[in-house]
C-alpha cells in the first residue's frame, strides 16, 4: 500500500475520532488527570512514628531506648504544648514522664506514663504506640527477651527508599491509558459501520487489508502517543526508556488487537461501551497487584496485561533491565501479536 | 371525558408503558451498570477497607505447636496475622507482599520460653515493608512473647484522648459516596440515556404518534428510574449495615433523592440529542452531583462547602438516619429543601413540556374523533 494512502486513512480516521466529543473530551482529560494526580501525590514515604515527649529532665537512657525502637522523639517544653500539639496534628502521639520515673522504674514502683493521642487517630495506631511504650518500659526495667531470630530479608530492602504511592500508580495511569483506546478505536470503527462509511470505502480500489492496516496505525499510534507522554511528563522514562517503550508500543499493539475484536460483536456504540468496560475491568485487574501486594494469584498470568503492568512497574521501580524482563516481552509481544491477528480476522470476517 | 376519566386513562397509559420499560430496560448497557457498579464498588471498598488498607502491618505465622503466642497476636489490634499452614507457604505470601513479617513458631515454643530458655525463630522479613510497621510488629511481638514467658509489664501507661473529633473508618466516609452513585446512576442516567436513544433511534417520534402523551412518557421512564433509584440506595445500605433505626425515615429520604435524581435525568434526556454529547456532559457535571460526597472524605473540609451542592440534600439525611441514628426532628430542615428542589424540578419539566407543546396528541383519542 503507498505511503499517502496510509497517511489519508490515518488522518480520516483521527478526525473521526476527535469529532466524537465524548472520546476526544475524555482522551485529553484523562491525560491530564492522571498527570495531575500523580503530581499531586507525595514524592516520598513517610515510614517513621514520631512521638512528642515531655519531661522536667528527660532521662537519656529513655530517649535512646526510644530511637532504637525506631521512634522519632520531639521534645516538648511543657505538657501544655505537648497537647496543643497531639490536638493541632503535628504529632500524633505524646508522653509526658514525671520526675523520678527512671528510679522508680529501678525500684520496681514506677508512676504510671501518660500517652496522650489525637482522638481520631485510627485505633489501630492507638495501641501500637501504647506498645511500642510498654515494650520499651519492659526493655528499660531489665527484663530479657530469650529470643533469637534468624532473619531473611525476601526482595530487595527498601527500607529508608521506599517507592512513593505516585511511582505505584505510574503503570496503572499507562495501563489504564491504553486500555481506554480500546473503547475510543472499537467505537471509531462501530461509528464507520453504523454511517455505512466503511462499506462505500471497501467498494473503492482500497484492500480491507490496507484498511485495516490504517486503522491499526491510528490505534497503535494513539494509544501509544497518550501512554508515552504521560511517561515522559511525570519522568517514567527516566530509567531505560528503550525497554520502557518497546513495552508500551506492545501494549498499544495489544489494545488495538482488543479493540478490533470488540468492533467485531458491538452493534453501536452503547455496546462498545459495554464491551469495552468488561475488557477494561478485567484487563486492569494485574494493576491492582501493585497497590495491593499479595492478592496476586497466579492466575492473573494468563491476562496479557499482566506482562505489561509487570514489566513498566519492575523496570520504573525496581530497577529491573533487558535481562530480568525477556520473559516478560517475549510473553507480551506473543500475546499483542495473537489478539491483534485475532482481532483483524474477527473484524475482515465481519466486513467481507 | 371527565378530569378523573382522563387521569385513569393517563395512569393506565403510563403503566403500560412502564411495563414495556421493564421489559426492555434490563437489555440497556446503563441498566445494567447502574446495578452492577454500586454492587462492584461495595465489594471492593470493604474487602480493601475492611481488610487491606487498614493500616495495620500483617504478620503471618507458621504454628509448629500449638503457642498461645498466636491468639494473643490475633487478639492485638495494632496487627493484622495470618496463618500458614507450612514455611515454604508463608515464605511464598511474604515474599509476594501478602504480609510484612512472617514467623515459623518451633514445636514447645511457650514452654521454652516460659522456662527462660533462649528460643531460635525463623523470621522473613518482606523488603518492601515500611519501617514503622517493622516496628510495630517488632515491638507487639516482643511484648507478646513476654506475656507468654510471664513477665509483669513495670509500668502502667495510661492513655488519654484528646480533642472531639472521632475516628472514622474509610468505609464510613465512603458511604454517602456510594449511596449517591446509586441513587444517580439508577435515577438520572437510565432515564437520560433512555429518552436519547429513542430520539437516535426515532422511535421517540414513533411514541408519541400514539395517545401517550411526551408528559406521560417522561413519567413511565422516570417511574424505572425512581425504582430502581430507590432499589439500588436501600440495597447498598443494607449491603453496608447502614440501613439505621429509622427505615421509614430512611426509605422517605431516599425516596426524595431518588426523585431529584429522577428529573434530573428527565431535564438531560429533554435537551440531549445524543448519546456522545450525553456522556460528555455527564462527564463535565458529574463533579458537581458528586462534590458534598467529598465533604464526607474529608471532614477536614468545611462542611457549608457541601450544602452548596444540591445532591447534598440527596445525601445528608440519608448519612444522618444512617450513621448517626438521626430522626424526623434532626433531618427536616434538610429533607424540606430537598422536597422544594424536587418540586422545583418537576416544574421545570412541566415547563418545558408545556413550551414545546410537546405533549399534543398527534393521533386523535377514543372518544374524541369527530
Amino acid at each position: 500500500m503507498a505511503a499517502h494512502t496510509l497517511r489519508t486513512l490515518v488522518a480520516k480516521d483521527l478526525t473521526l475520532y476527535f469529532r466524537n466529543r465524548f472520546f476526544a473530551f475524555i482522551t485529553v482529560l484523562a491525560l491530564v488527570f492522571y498527570a495531575l494526580i500523580y503530581f499531586l501525590l507525595p514524592a516520598t514515604v513517610d515510614e517513621t512514628l514520631e512521638m512528642a515527649l515531655f519531661a522536667p529532665s528527660v532521662p537519656p537512657a529513655f530517649a535512646e531506648q526510644l530511637t532504637q525502637e525506631g521512634v522519632i522523639l520531639r521534645q516538648m517544653e511543657s505538657e501544655t504544648a505537648l497537647r496543643q500539639a497531639v490536638v493541632d496534628g503535628d504529632v500524633p502521639v505524646g508522653i509526658t514522664i514525671p520526675a523520678g520515673w527512671l528510679e522508680g522504674i529501678a525500684a520496681g514502683e514506677a508512676e504510671p506514663l501518660h500517652l496522650f493521642f489525637r482522638a481520631d487517630l485510627p485505633a489501630e495506631f492507638q495501641d501500637a504506640y501504647r506498645i511500642i511504650l510498654q515494650e520499651m518500659t519492659y526493655a528499660m526495667s531489665g527484663q530479657p527477651l530469650n529470643i533469637r531470630f534468624t532473619e531473611e530479608t525476601l526482595g530487595p530492602d527498601l527500607v529508608g527508599e521506599q517507592i512513593p504511592m505516585r511511582e505505584q500508580l505510574l503503570p496503572l495511569f499507562a495501563v489504564f491509558i491504553l486500555l481506554m483506546e480500546t473503547m475510543g478505536l472499537a467505537s471509531l470503527i462501530s461509528a464507520e459501520v453504523e454511517a455505512h462509511t466503511l462499506q462505500a470505502l471497501l467498494v473503492t480500489p482500497l484492500q480491507t487489508g490496507s484498511l485495516f492496516l490504517g486503522k491499526a496505525v491510528t490505534g497503535v499510534g494513539l494509544a501509544f502517543a497518550q501512554a508515552f507522554l504521560l511517561m515522559a511528563v511525570t519522568g517514567g522514562l527516566s530509567r531505560e526508556p528503550l525497554l520502557i517503550t518497546l513495552t508500551l508500543l506492545l501494549g498499544a499493539l495489544l489494545a488495538t488487537g482488543i479493540a478490533f475484536l470488540i468492533a467485531s460483536v458491538a452493534r453501536d456504540m452503547m455496546s462498545v461501551m459495554a464491551w469495552g468496560m468488561l475488557a477494561i475491568l478485567v484487563l486492569a485487574l494485574p494493576a491492582f497487584t501493585v497497590l495491593i501486594p499479595g492478592i496476586a494469584s497466579q492466575w492473573l498470568q494468563i491476562l496479557p496485561s499482566h506482562y505489561l503492568v509487570d514489566t513498566v512497574y519492575r523496570v520504573a521501580n525496581l530497577e529491573a533491565g533487558w535481562a530480568d524482563m525477556t520473559g516478560n516481552l517475549l510473553a507480551l509481544a506473543a500475546f499483542s501479536l495473537a489478539f491483534f491477528a485475532l482481532g483483524a480476522l474477527a473484524l475482515r470476517r465481519k466486513f467481507q | 371525558m371527565n378530569p378523573l376519566q382522563n387521569t385513569t386513562q393517563s395512569v393506565r397509559r403510563i403503566a403500560v408503558f412502564l411495563g414495556k420499560e421493564f421489559l426492555h430496560g434490563p437489555r440497556n448497557f446503563l441498566f445494567i451498570m447502574a446495578i452492577v457498579v454500586p454492587l462492584v464498588l461495595t465489594f471492593v471498598i470493604q474487602l480493601l477497607f475492611g481488610s487491606l488498607f487498614t493500616g495495620q502491618p500483617r504478620l503471618g505465622i507458621v504454628d509448629e505447636g500449638d503457642s498461645r503466642l498466636v491468639t494473643a497476636a490475633e487478639a492485638e489490634n495494632a496487627i493484622r496475622v495470618n496463618r500458614y499452614p507450612a514455611a515454604a507457604e508463608l515464605r511464598q505470601a511474604v515474599a509476594g507482599g501478602a504480609v510484612d513479617l512472617g514467623l515459623v513458631l518451633p514445636p514447645g515454643f511457650d514452654d521454652r520460653v516460659e522456662t527462660g530458655e533462649t528460643v531460635a525463630v525463623n523470621a522473613y522479613l518482606w523488603g518492601q515493608s515500611l519501617l514503622k510497621n517493622r516496628v510495630i510488629l517488632a515491638t507487639t511481638l516482643a511484648v507478646l512473647i513476654r506475656e507468654t514467658a510471664g513477665q509483669e509489664a513495670p509500668v502502667e501507661i495510661v492513655t488519654t484522648p484528646l480533642g472531639d473529633l472521632q475516628s472514622m473508618p474509610w468505609e464510613e466516609r465512603l458511604l454517602p459516596f456510594l449511596v449517591l452513585m446509586a441513587v444517580i446512576l439508577g435515577g438520572s442516567m437510565v432515564p437520560a440515556t433512555s429518552l436519547v436513544e429513542e430520539k437516535q433511534r426515532r422511535t421517540l417520534s414513533a411514541v408519541t404518534v400514539t395517545p401517550l402523551s411526551i408528559g406521560e412518557l417522561y413519567a413511565a421512564k422516570g417511574l424505572l428510574g425512581f425504582l430502581l433509584s430507590l432499589l439500588m440506595g436501600t440495597v447498598i445500605l443494607v449491603l453496608n449495615n447502614a440501613f439505621g433505626i429509622h427505615p421509614g425515615l430512611l426509605l422517605l429520604s431516599l425516596a426524595l433523592g431518588a426523585v431529584m435524581a429522577v428529573t434530573f435525568g428527565v431535564l438531560l434526556g429533554h435537551f440531549i440529542k445524543d448519546i456522545n454529547t450525553l456522556f460528555a456532559t455527564i462527564k463535565g457535571i458529574g463533579i458537581l452531583l458528586y462534590a458534598p460526597a467529598l465533604v464526607y472524605l474529608f471532614p477536614e473540609i468545611p462542611a457549608w462547602i457541601g450544602r452548596l451542592f444540591p445532591t447534598y440534600y440527596m445525601v445528608q439525611p440519608v448519612v444522618e438516619i444512617s450513621q448517626q441514628g438521626a430522626g424526623w426532628a434532626e433531618i427536616a430542615p434538610e429533607l424540606a429543601i430537598l422536597a422544594l428542589l424536587d418540586l422545583l424540578l418537576v416544574a421545570i419539566i412541566a415547563f418545558f413540556i408545556y413550551a414545546q407543546r410537546s405533549d399534543r396528541r398527534l393521533l386523535p383519542r377514543p372518544g374524541k374523533s369527530g
